[in-house]
């Protein structure tokens, strides 16, 4: 019994490797979305972070990462998660729906300069889809971090950005969500520490 | 397996030329990516290496714990707060037909967050919460990258002294978490790069969810041994 579960650790950690890997696909999508991240946090823009369940620690990840980061001399750059305030979050699905608790919370605290970062591990999370329609509507750069094939939020016109983990499986999926949001973080202060390339008219 | 943090100047010289192509810096930071996602994969093997057959010990330790009635609680600061609060999630509500299991962040209560820090002080913050609830034979599962955090310090000696199980997810060489030397179960990853400890700290976590899930199902398909 014991050799059984023994024997599955290679395995477990064996299914992560081509999903890392492809993360090496999605290079230039990263590097494209990271440079317009940096555009907007130059003009004061602030990056607005949303997911359910476990991505609902990404999101909270990816503010903290932003606002305080691990890398001293790194300047602190305006970030914030959507689902850090149970009392709002509760208030709203209470009265009206699970589906349009971040969708209403960006249309009252987000301003056209910002940017709104979805995470969904299938792509189909419809609070995640609303918010993103709604952050699109009114002026934001819109991101989305998903996995399989990418689902509903890929194919929505209102994502400007998508990177896509390619697993169906939604931890390792969140695995590399981790590497890509820690990558976000450090090529947009590459482009950052470079004002000339984040003039909204230089295009590549 | 990676290197230590480099200064930025030697890994985008580009930066410090005085030039603002934008080719040039996509190109560097599509390379950037390339070369991280290379870094990640190789530290997962080194980890598997290292800790593969302890992964596996720890996942038995905690099914036969959870068959005992045990509860898990679990702790981190800042990005790894949220890893603990991913692991209590993933616990309690996996999904699929994944067996739910009572598990606790105890950083998810600000109230008790915030009350223990201003009346006493961040240092007992999860000490003071594995007193209050913590029995013998739950799990106490707390996660740093330095290994040195006074308050995961703190409640890995509270939750030894109550008799808990104790794993610890650490990087660099451990730190203080290591020289404790009373935790069951630490896993150190053998990186000086927080982004990527915590990287194969989620692949860790990951591994020790699906193993002991495993674990259960295996041990709930046959009568349990009479000695453990």
């Amino acid at each position: 019994m014991h050799q059984t579960v023994q024997a599955s650790v290679p395995e477990v950690f064996a299914r992560r490797v081509e999903p890392a890997r492809g993360l090496a696909e999605e290079a230039e999508t990263v590097a494209r979305a990271c440079h317009a991240m940096a555009t907007r946090f130059h003009g004061g823009g602030r990056l607005i972070v949303f997911g359910n369940g476990e991505a609902a620690t990404d999101a909270q990840h990816i503010a903290v990462e932003f606002v305080h980061p691990v890398i001293v001399g790194k300047r602190a750059l305006p970030s914030f998660s959507l689902t850090g305030d149970v009392a709002t979050i509760t208030g709203i699905a209470a009265t009206s729906g699970f589906d349009g608790v971040f969708a209403h919370q960006l249309r009252h605290l987000a301003v056209s300069d910002d940017m709104a970062l979805g995470v969904s591990p299938y792509g189909e999370c419809v609070n995640v889809l609303r918010a993103l329609e709604t952050a699109k509507q009114l002026g934001l750069l819109t991101l989305a971090l998903v996995g399989g094939d990418g689902g509903q939020i890929a194919r929505s016109p209102s994502v400007d950005h998508v990177m896509i983990a390619r697993s169906a499986d939604p931890r390792v999926v969140k695995e590399v969500h981790v590497t890509t949001y820690h990558i976000l973080w450090e090529l947009v202060h590459v482009f950052f520490e470079q004002p000339g390339v984040l003039d909204p008219r230089v295009v590549a | 397996m990676s290197a230590p943090e480099e200064p930025m100047e030697s890994l985008y010289p580009f930066l410090y030329s005085g030039g603002t192509d934008l080719d040039a810096v996509l190109t560097a930071v599509r390379q950037s990516t390339v070369d991280k996602a290379n870094e990640i994969v190789a530290l997962r093997q080194s980890v598997l290496e290292r800790d593969g057959d302890r992964m596996a010990a720890c996942a038995q330790a905690m099914a036969a714990a959870f068959d005992g009635g045990a509860r898990l609680f679990t702790f981190g600061n800042g990005g790894s707060s949220t890893d603990a609060q991913d692991v209590a999630a993933l616990f309690l509500n996996p999904g699929g037909a994944a067996r739910p299991l009572p598990a606790f962040a105890l950083t998810a209560d600000v109230a008790v967050v915030t009350a223990l820090s201003n009346d006493i002080g961040f240092e007992v913050v999860f000490s003071r919460q594995l007193a209050a609830s913590g029995r013998s034979g739950d799990i106490a599962f707390g996660l740093s990258t330095s290994g040195n955090s006074r308050n995961l310090i703190a409640g890995f000696q509270e939750a030894d002294r109550r008799g808990m199980i104790t794993v610890g997810l650490a990087g660099y060489d451990g730190g203080q978490m290591a020289e404790l030397g009373t935790i069951d179960h630490l896993f150190v990853v053998p990186s000086s790069s927080v982004h990527r400890i915590q990287e194969a700290q989620t692949t860790v976590y990951h591994a020790l969810w699906e193993l002991a899930q495993d674990a259960l199902r295996r041990r709930g398909a046959v009568p349990p041994p009479r000695s453990s």
